[in-house]
């Protein structure tokens, strides 16, 4: 199939390409453009970016896979990175990929095969003291992971419930 | 003079110098990977780690500072230091592998890494024996490796582009590829992808890698991870010799290297000049090798009855004289080639004179649309300054068409006018057409008389190039009568200095029955009892320096020297774009 | 060693003040008052190089792992010659138990903002970048917003305030790259390429983002200056350890009941921090402590008495403060696994441009692998060790020094329970 941006997404390059002084370094934002409106940045939307920006198409893929987020095939509905850096690892981070597993019934890496979820395991995702955690699809974290809290965001995602944003109070250390 | 101490010798310098590149002008050696001169330097190989420091000079008196023995005191740097990316400084001192342990423990410790996920089967690699990384693992390596684990898998035999084949695994990363092409060739076709030790280059998927000057980042990559689909495992390295040449396919003149094994011609790599081509050539000169291995000239040919024969070379001669002798002169038109040599294009125009044909005329071979603002032309002879130079009448194509007409007898000295349309095979049927020439060709086809020539390849001679820079060839393949063991000027490989008769790669086959033009004008002159006694090409050099003002100051010696010699050419003359 | 009280500390950078992140609650708690004086008091503010000697004096030592003096750091940059100079905010925080700046972003986006609007002032900035990891997307949208309401304030724009003073800022997000943390692969980044560290020198104050100035710093370190500007550098410098003043963001991880940022003064007994984070989970002992993300070198219980959070504490028992994210481990923890789990991450991370990182990081999980699966042996742990030093000072950025240290320092603080995981046995002769 073809991609091609919508009206808006251009707006939205030419407004990103204004707070750069070239063109180079609108390729990480275009790319993130891209990925919102097609869910990946497999080779042919790797092109159109790099047509659209007028850059080599071998710069935008020697970006787009230097960089984790960037997805370079497609991936389920909902993409569950779990954390198993440090100390994630220290609070079960494994536990819960593990549960994951035997829940979507894949392994790390793999996406469940109504397409559903893609199941992955991450690098630290900077929130070590709410370990263990997971990031759905690039977007919202899910703290203080037990697994019938990981159960529950399954059945969440599966219903199409948005998820809510998890605000953590600044603790005080007032209280010893 | 601002000075710099390297393994405690004392070098004055001026202006900027990378110390690597420094040490490398003195003759000396530190290994190194990534570097590359006409590139920038990413110094991301690590291998070419030295020691630096600082003799430390006095803020009041400017004189170095001493210890208590007397010895100057040195500011080492707290690491040691890449020399790709180190800049020469007044005082500094530089301690090589040459006399620094740490050095050369930085060194051997950069290797193991290297080979770690290196497959360590240079055998059956490629680029086994000229490899600098299999080179600087036999100087400066480790003797084992401690790596007891999985390496990492890529891909291998990838059709990068029609020209290069990639083997991700042997790749170490070095990038001078992806520089090449954003730097030099500015196609930008290749890039690194992944991350951390999956990396490899490659190019934007479904892409090909097709750039005009693709085949450099063969000759640059260290390891065997590009390699030339054409050439690859056609021949081992040491089986081949290596002769200095010029590429005849271009008017750019790009200096280049021959590759002969057995008297083929198996490849054609850059040769480094400064003044014309640097580093680098285009992918279309080096499809020239077929020309001197494939559909040659082999013996004279003559059409009997329309029939075309095998001749003997005094057959061949004795009918040109005839030809010539029976022709009223006015009626004779010989045409110079610019695809000819200098000497070549004399030694035809000396015997011509001598005999008072008409002078020599020679139309130049141009096709827009060649150039490329690079190192191609649109002039796509390798010799058309030196026509103009030798004074040779330049005609266009209609002239040259027009004097051919009006001829009955008509001399091409090595240039296809029918097959690049100067002339129609129809408008020299009922001519008498003698034709010097290396390769069989249409204008070959339709000739009365062939007489084979020596190729480039085989003969040391001339050529100016489109901006007047005059450039000789080398001797690289033996004809049927040169012999490389008594030829002092031919290079020698290992096989020449130890093969045997009973080596299974020395055949006669590969030998062209061809001659040296001059070495035909002898004879031709001889039979029409002239004196011309051409030896080889230096001479007829020495002769052209000193008859053909042009030329002045020209000879083999001064164009060795100075790789090739700027001439003066009329500015307008010039077709580099 | 004088204890630092931090027990009657008031946080600055993040106080209980709800809804701060808006710009109003802000300015009404007198958010932007520093910038209006470095901006309008030409009094207390002769030029831009006086704040420049004012962020020197209070010696806020970036906080972003590598300690060094920020105010230095801003007089590198060279005398302005009208083209575009940059300062690049660097909000990539992802060291392994590192998740404070997150926090700014949250609870205080605007003490940043004002903070990156003075060092611009200072150093005669034209342009403000502040780079996010691409996972704190969240935060993204909340910085895009502050910087929007700032903007629309007059904070940020033409003629800030009335003054000559002219700046643009913009959030630039990351995409999933550990290795942008640095400061100059974050400026390959900012450019649109592959995060490559970048050979120094040139630096980036003589040649950084499009080859023109530039000043990188962390998020907190920059927050911090608008403290200093409103209360002055003695202010600053007076709190916590001497050599390394001011309020610190300590993200507290692993086994302690109250895991999360706070905000202390520098110098916190290891200890007392513990304790601030609710002390140990389950009343477990506490084994080990790596002070300051996942590259600073682990600490023994047994080495942390009387050790405070501060560069010179820490370096005593040979660790560093790093960017302050400790991670708490108890008895029960597995060091072969921490260890492992840590050498997995830097493998993962490295860019892979220069050979001793990219080859050196792989093969250090490999073993650490082999080891943990039981079936290493000890020659491999000298095997280790010898591989640091072939890693460490010979990269063009600091990663290989992040891996090394902690493969080094655990192994030699936790030999013992290595060499019990390694297969005993000699190999047999036939």
């Amino acid at each position: 199939m073809a991609y091609e941006f919508t009206k808006e997404d251009l707006q939205e390059i030419e407004t990103i390409k204004a707070k750069y002084p070239e063109v180079m370094p609108a390729t990480l934002p275009t790319l993130w453009v891209a990925q919102r409106r097609f869910g990946h940045v497999e080779p042919e939307v790797q092109r159109l970016v790099a047509e659209t920006l007028g850059l080599p198409e071998a710069h935008v893929h020697g970006v787009a896979n230097f960089y984790t987020q960037y997805y370079k095939e497609k991936k389920g509905k909902h993409v569950l990175d779990v954390c198993t850096c440090l100390s994630c690892q220290l609070c079960g981070g494994y536990e819960i990929l593990h549960h994951l597993e035997e829940k979507l019934g894949i392994k790390a890496g793999e996406t469940t095969e109504d397409g559903t979820f893609t199941l992955n395991q991450v690098e630290c995702l900077g929130a070590c003291g709410y370990a263990p955690m997971l990031q759905v699809t690039n977007d919202k974290y899910v703290n203080h992971l037990t697994k019938e809290k990981a159960d529950e965001l399954v059945e969440k995602l599966k219903s199409g419930e948005e998820l809510e944003y998890e605000q953590i109070k600044m603790p005080q250390h007032k209280n010893i | 003079m601002p000075e710099i101490f390297i393994d405690g010798h004392r070098y004055e310098f001026e202006g900027e110098h990378k110390v690597l590149q420094f040490i490398q002008d003195l003759g000396k050696e530190v290994p190194f990977f990534c570097y590359h001169p006409s590139m920038t330097a990413p110094a991301n190989c690590r291998q070419c780690m030295v020691k630096a420091g600082q003799y430390m000079k006095s803020r009041e008196t400017g004189e170095y500072e001493v210890d208590e023995n007397g010895d100057r005191v040195i500011r080492w740097f707290p690491k040691l230091q890449t020399s790709c990316n180190l800049m020469a400084a007044d005082g500094m001192v530089i301690l090589t592998q040459e006399t620094d342990e740490q050095v050369k423990r930085a060194q051997k410790d950069n290797l193991e890494l290297i080979l770690i996920n290196h497959p360590l089967d240079c055998p059956i690699c490629d680029q086994a024996g000229e490899c600098p990384l299999q080179i600087q693992t036999y100087k400066y390596g480790p003797e084992g490796s401690r790596f007891e684990v999985k390496k990492v898998h890529k891909p291998k035999r990838v059709q990068l582009g029609p020209r290069v084949v990639l083997d991700a695994e042997r790749c170490i990363n070095c990038t001078r590829c992806t520089r090449f092409t954003q730097e030099i060739s500015k196609t930008h076709q290749l890039t690194i992808t992944s991350r951390g030790d999956k990396n490899y280059p490659t190019t934007a998927p479904g892409r090909e890698f097709d750039d005009p000057y693709s085949l450099n980042t063969v000759d640059i990559c260290p390891v065997g991870a590009l390699t030339s689909a054409d050439f690859r495992f056609k021949a081992r390295v040491w089986e081949m010799n290596q002769t200095p040449s010029i590429d005849i396919t271009n008017g750019k003149g790009t200096n280049i290297d021959l590759w002969t094994r057995d008297n083929l011609i198996l490849r054609v790599t850059p040769r480094f000049n400064s003044e014309v081509n640097d580093h680098w050539m285009p992918d279309a000169g080096r499809e020239a090798y077929k020309i001197f291995n494939e559909n040659r000239i082999s013996r004279p040919q003559q059409k009997l009855d329309g029939e075309k024969v095998l001749s003997s070379w005094n057959n061949a001669i004795a009918t040109l004289g005839e030809q010539i002798e029976d022709t009223d002169n006015a009626k004779i038109v010989v045409i110079a080639s610019p695809h000819a040599s200098v000497e070549e294009n004399y030694a035809l125009s000396k015997y011509t004179n001598l005999l008072r044909l008409n002078a020599p005329v020679f139309t130049s071979h141009i096709e827009e649309g060649t150039g490329d603002g690079f190192l191609l032309s649109d002039d796509v002879a390798p010799n058309t300054n030196g026509c103009r130079l030798l004074g040779f009448k330049e005609l266009d194509k209609s002239a040259i068409s027009k004097e051919i007409q009006k001829a009955e007898l008509v001399i091409i000295l090595n240039d296809n006018l029918v097959d690049r349309s100067v002339v129609s095979a129809d408008q020299l049927k009922d001519k008498f057409v003698a034709v010097f020439a290396t390769n069989n060709s249409e204008t070959a086809e339709i000739a009365d008389l062939v007489i084979p020539i020596t190729t480039a390849a085989e003969h040391a001679a001339s050529y100016v190039n489109v901006d007047g820079r005059i450039q000789r060839t080398y001797r690289a393949k033996e004809t049927k009568y040169t012999n490389r063991r008594i030829d002092l000027e031919m290079s020698e490989g290992r096989l020449d200095r130890y093969g045997t008769n009973f080596d299974n790669w020395v055949t006669e086959d590969n030998k062209i029955d061809c001659m040296p033009m001059w070495e035909i004008v002898n004879n031709l002159a001889d039979a029409a009892g002239l004196d011309i006694n051409f030896k080889d090409g230096r001479e007829i050099m020495d002769e052209i320096a000193s008859s053909v003002s042009n030329f002045s100051g020209v000879s083999f010696a001064a164009m060795d020297e100075q790789a090739g010699i700027q001439l003066s050419i009329k500015k307008e003359t010039s077709t580099s774009k | 060693m004088s204890t630092v009280d931090w027990k009657n500390y008031t946080p600055v950078l993040l106080p209980d003040i709800k809804d701060l992140h808006k710009i109003d609650v802000y300015t009404k708690n007198g958010g932007y008052k520093a910038l209006k004086s470095v901006l309008t008091d030409k009094k207390k503010w002769e030029g831009p190089k006086a704040v420049v000697e004012e962020v020197k004096k209070a010696n806020i030592r970036g906080r972003g792992g590598a300690g060094f003096n920020a105010g230095l750091k801003w007089s590198f940059m060279p005398p302005a010659d009208g083209g575009p100079r940059y300062l690049a905010c660097n909000g990539d925080e992802s060291e392994p138990g590192t998740f404070k700046d997150r926090k700014i972003f949250e609870y205080n986006p605007h003490v940043f903002i004002e903070g990156a609007l003075i060092a611009a002032y200072a150093m005669e900035i034209t342009t403000i970048y502040v780079y996010i990891r691409g996972e704190y997307k969240t935060y993204i949208d909340m910085m895009e917003k502050a910087i929007s309401d700032a903007y629309d304030k007059g904070y940020i724009g033409k003629n800030i305030l009335g003054s000559k003073f002219s700046v643009d800022f913009y959030v630039h997000s990351g995409a999933g790259a550990y290795i942008c943390g640095e400061e100059t692969s974050m400026l390959e980044s900012l450019e649109g390429k592959r995060g490559y560290p970048r050979v120094k020198p040139p630096f980036p104050a003589q040649k950084g983002l499009w080859g023109r100035p530039t000043t990188i710093n962390n998020i907190e370190t920059l927050s911090h200056v608008t403290g200093v500007i409103n209360n002055g550098a003695e202010w600053f410098s007076s709190i916590g350890a001497p050599t390394h003043p001011g309020p610190v963001l300590y993200g507290i991880s692993g086994h302690v009941n109250n895991p999360g940022v706070y905000e202390l003064p520098s110098g916190v007994p290891v200890l007392d921090l513990i304790e601030v984070a609710g002390g140990m989970r389950n009343g477990k002992k506490l084994k080990a402590v790596i002070p300051g993300g996942s590259s600073t070198p682990v600490l023994r219980a047994d080495q942390l008495d009387g050790i405070t959070m501060d560069s010179d504490s820490l370096r005593t028992v040979g660790s560093m403060l790093g960017t302050a994210g400790m991670v708490v481990m108890d008895e029960d923890t597995d060091m072969v696994d921490v260890l492992w789990r840590i050498a997995h991450f830097y493998h993962h991370e490295s860019c892979g441009q220069c050979t001793p990182c990219r080859e050196g990081t792989g093969w250090l999980e490999k073993i650490l692998l082999k080891i943990k699966n039981g079936d290493g042996e000890v020659r491999d742990l000298d095997l280790l060790l010898d591989l640091t030093t072939q890693m460490e000072g010979r990269t063009i950025c600091a990663l290989a020094d992040a891996a090394a240290w902690p493969v080094r320092f655990t192994i030699n603080r936790f030999r013992d329970e290595f060499e019990a995981r390694c297969i005993k046995k000699a190999h047999a002769v036939a």
